[in-house]
């Protein structure tokens, strides 16, 4: 997985009927844009280190002058 | 199987500076019910949900208690890339139910009794499918032919 910042980050329910997670990659601590990745979550606003599982999904978001269609879920 | 591939949930982590009021927001937040508690990437404890419970609000401790002041440290943890058999036997011998992933020192995930047994459940249940349909809808051997 790989990430930049202001790339959304969903997370999977692991329930019947628990709701989906969101935060937003505000810091990539390494380089390459590998993991972990400085998140804010969307509803508290706590910033933490997140090392993403089977269960996140990235949600790219389309830079200033990329060409459309390179952005989306991944 | 290494057990890497058996961590099924996304981990999170904070400084041990943190508190514990926002350790229990973030665990609501992120829907994870352990956190790792981390100097830079390197893991120097765990915080769950229990701990929470056990060992600050039993004792009213204020919520703005360090977060370091109620985790578990230090932590017993399994390399990232050991057989997942390794796994079954530290969580036999050690009689907890979440196990720090690691690469070195540094930390990549938990991994829960919860996971492995869902692993198994699936396993097991693809085992008994072919008996189970066996038991349930018997195959009659179709009788050889016989010289008229």
């Amino acid at each position: 997985m790989r990430a930049s910042v202001g790339d959304r980050i969903v997370i999977k329910g692991h329930r019947v009927g628990e709701h989906e997670r969101d935060c937003v990659v505000v810091g990539v601590e390494h380089a390459d844009g590998e993991p972990p990745y400085l998140v804010r979550w969307e509803d508290s606003d706590h910033e933490t280190l997140f090392f993403p599982g089977p269960d996140a999904r990235v949600e790219h978001v389309e830079k200033k002058g990329e060409a459309p269609g390179r952005a989306g879920k991944k | 199987m290494r057990v890497v591939e058996g961590v099924r949930r996304s981990g999170v982590g904070i400084s041990a500076g943190r508190t514990v009021q926002e350790a229990a927001a973030i665990m609501e937040s992120s829907g994870v019910g352990a956190l790792a508690i981390l100097d830079g990437e390197r893991l120097v404890g765990i915080v769950t949900d229990r701990d929470l419970v056990r060992r600050a609000m039993a004792r009213s401790l204020p919520q703005d208690s360090r977060v370091d002041e109620v985790m578990t440290a230090p932590v017993v943890t399994i390399p990232a890339d050991a057989d997942i058999h390794e796994a079954f036997a530290i969580f036999r011998t050690h009689g907890i139910r979440r196990l720090a992933v690691v690469r070195g020192s540094q930390f990549v995930g938990i991994l829960t009794v919860d996971d492995l047994l869902v692993d198994l459940a699936g396993d097991l249940a693809d085992l008994a499918r072919p008996v189970t349909s066996e038991v349930l809808f018997p195959q009659r051997d179709v009788p050889l032919p016989t010289d008229a």
